[in-house]
């Protein structure tokens, strides 16, 4: 018999046939990508997905379903190398279950309103498009002054440091509010709700320049609240809108594992301002291509989908 | 197997009396696995007198189970951000919908008849809230056509030695599932003189049938399942692929 390169696939949830080679080859490059830059790379997987023809709910809330299964196996290894502080991961939980409660409830009402294609654009417009813009800079900024003055002190002191509600982070040594870390949970709660993201590439930077905790720490720490917040936002889509396909997160999981090991072992290749600013560059391209799609005059002024 | 099938409907026909139609299915069941790309069905059947111009003919419509449509139009928001803006519902829109013949059926029946019995899709009843433009309902018809699950007359009924006649159902892999009921209707001089109904089902089978049914109804349970085989995938795949 004859090789078949495409192989059809019918998936249950979404009710449509897509080609599996597809799916994992799409699974394989993003989880290149998040292995090479140490991100979920949900911000990649679900506008990918939305562009292949899976409807935008299923592929949000499939999209943090594979989240989940990505990086669990991260969460594991820095959790052995007590690289996780659990007592600040639990504060950033807290927040983020919150968040995300409140996020899927979002999704719902928009979903009844028509909204959530145009929500889902915009939300990864405006995201994407300032972490990008964020990073781009950051990193320039880091790889001239490589080139001219010594690197600046480590810990530094924020307004954030004056608020009431102190807490002790052995593992981070520190000694702060717990509002600061509840209010970042929570937005990127929201955030992963409706994007269907972890939120790993805004959690690391807001770990590090909002909260000041140290670099061993950020990614064991945020791994922990991207697991717990996607595995309830994976159970909330699926209790409250029933739109979590199994089999697509599993196509697309067993493309992203393969591919993310390869990442990680060139990633550690590159020097880390490159690799933002890199990474920064990535995120910009996605926010722009979605922008484009807002602003382009649509091929197809109708649409249709089963009513609620 | 049309031949075959035809041979037996024809001894088969004398045993039945002199009827006006036979009609039958190729099969009653349509399984949607999760490798289904999509199915075919045979409808096939034989006339008393002979089919062609100036003789019988022969019209076949399918129906798959109703659902309720929105249509939404696209507009451009402070003049550049183009958002879905009004929408018509529809409350009962045929997921699937077939009609071919021997000839089209405007040309088969009067227009008063084909309106009533609902015979083609400019005669379907869909009715509507919401924005009332022609355009939404246009918009729907078009939009069902290019997903293939609205079908008129691109698979003609083909005649084979004048009295047999089949005719192919292409059913496309978004095809709702759900009970499906088939009409065989013989015209001659412009009237309806005999009719006969066939039904079939369409429904999830395996694996695909499985997850549907879990996710529907227990998500709770379906929930947890995926948060754990995701877990479980995501681990066993570090392992496997690890390269250190």
């Amino acid at each position: 018999m004859l090789w078949n390169p495409a192989l059809q696939v019918y998936l249950p949830i979404a009710e449509m046939s897509v080609d599996a080679f597809l799916l994992v080859g799409i699974g394989f490059g993003v989880g290149w990508l998040s292995g090479l830059f140490g991100v979920g790379g949900g911000f990649l997987l679900t506008p990918l997905l939305i562009l292949v023809g899976i409807p935008a709910p299923v592929a949000v809330a499939s999209g943090a379903n594979q989240t989940l299964g990505a990086s669990v196996s991260g969460l594991i290894a820095q959790w052995r190398r007590g690289n996780v502080d659990a007592r600040m991961g639990t504060v950033l939980l807290i927040g983020g279950f919150i968040g995300s409660v409140l996020g899927v409830q979002l999704f719902a009402l928009l979903r009844r309103v028509g909204q959530v294609d145009l929500a889902v654009s915009l939300f990864y417009v405006i995201v994407l498009g300032t972490v990008g813009g964020l990073m781009v800079m950051e990193s320039v900024r880091a790889i001239l002054r490589r080139r001219t003055a010594p690197q600046r002190k480590l810990h530094e002191h924020f307004w954030v440091h004056g608020l009431p509600f102190k807490m002790r982070f052995r593992k981070s040594r520190l000694y702060i509010s717990v509002i600061p870390p509840l209010l970042i949970g929570g937005f990127i709660g929201i955030l992963s709700a409706v994007m269907g993201v972890g939120g790993g590439f805004m959690l690391v930077p807001a770990m590090i320049y909002l909260l000041g905790i140290p670099t061993s720490v950020v990614i064991g720490t945020s791994l922990f609240q991207v697991v717990f917040v996607a595995a309830n936002v994976t159970l909330l889509q699926a209790v409250q809108l029933g739109t979590v396909d199994i089999l697509l997160t599993l196509l697309l999981l067993a493309g992203g594992v393969a591919g993310a090991q390869f990442g990680a072992a060139m990633g550690s290749r590159l020097r880390g301002e490159e690799t933002r600013a890199l990474l920064g560059l990535l995120v910009l391209g996605v926010a722009l291509s979605l922008l484009w799609g807002l602003l382009r005059p649509p091929a197809d002024l109708f649409s249709s989908g089963v009513a609620l | 197997m049309i031949r075959a099938l035809s041979l037996l409907l024809l001894l088969a026909l004398p045993a039945r009396g002199q009827e006006a139609l036979v009609a039958a299915l190729s099969q009653d069941a349509v399984e949607v696995t999760t490798g289904f790309t999509g199915a075919q069905l045979m409808v096939f059947g034989s006339t008393d007198q002979p089919i062609g111009p100036g003789g019988d003919e022969v019209l076949v419509v399918a129906q798959g189970p109703n659902r309720p449509v929105v249509v939404r139009r696209k507009v451009p928001a402070l003049g550049f951000l183009w958002v879905n803006g009004p929408s018509a519902r529809f409350a009962e829109v045929p997921g699937f919908y077939f009609i071919a013949g021997t000839r089209p059926a405007w040309q088969l029946l009067p227009e008063e008849q084909r309106q009533r019995h609902s015979l083609g899709l400019d005669s379907l009843r869909l009715v509507s809230t919401g924005a009332r433009h022609p355009r939404f309902r246009a918009a729907l018809l078009d939009l069902e056509k290019r997903s293939g699950l609205w079908v008129e007359d691109t698979h003609p009924v083909e005649v084979a030695g004048s009295r047999l006649f089949h005719a192919r159902l292409p059913l496309p892999a978004g095809v709702p599932t759900g009970d499906y009921r088939v009409q065989v209707l013989l015209i001659r001089s412009r009237q309806v003189v005999a009719r006969q109904t066939l039904d079939f089902r369409v429904d999830r089978v395996g694996t695909a049938d499985r997850i549907a049914t879990v996710a529907e109804d227990q998500p709770f349970l379906y929930g947890i399942a995926c948060i754990f085989l995701a877990a479980l995938a995501g681990w066993v795949g570090s392992v496997v692929f690890r390269r250190s």
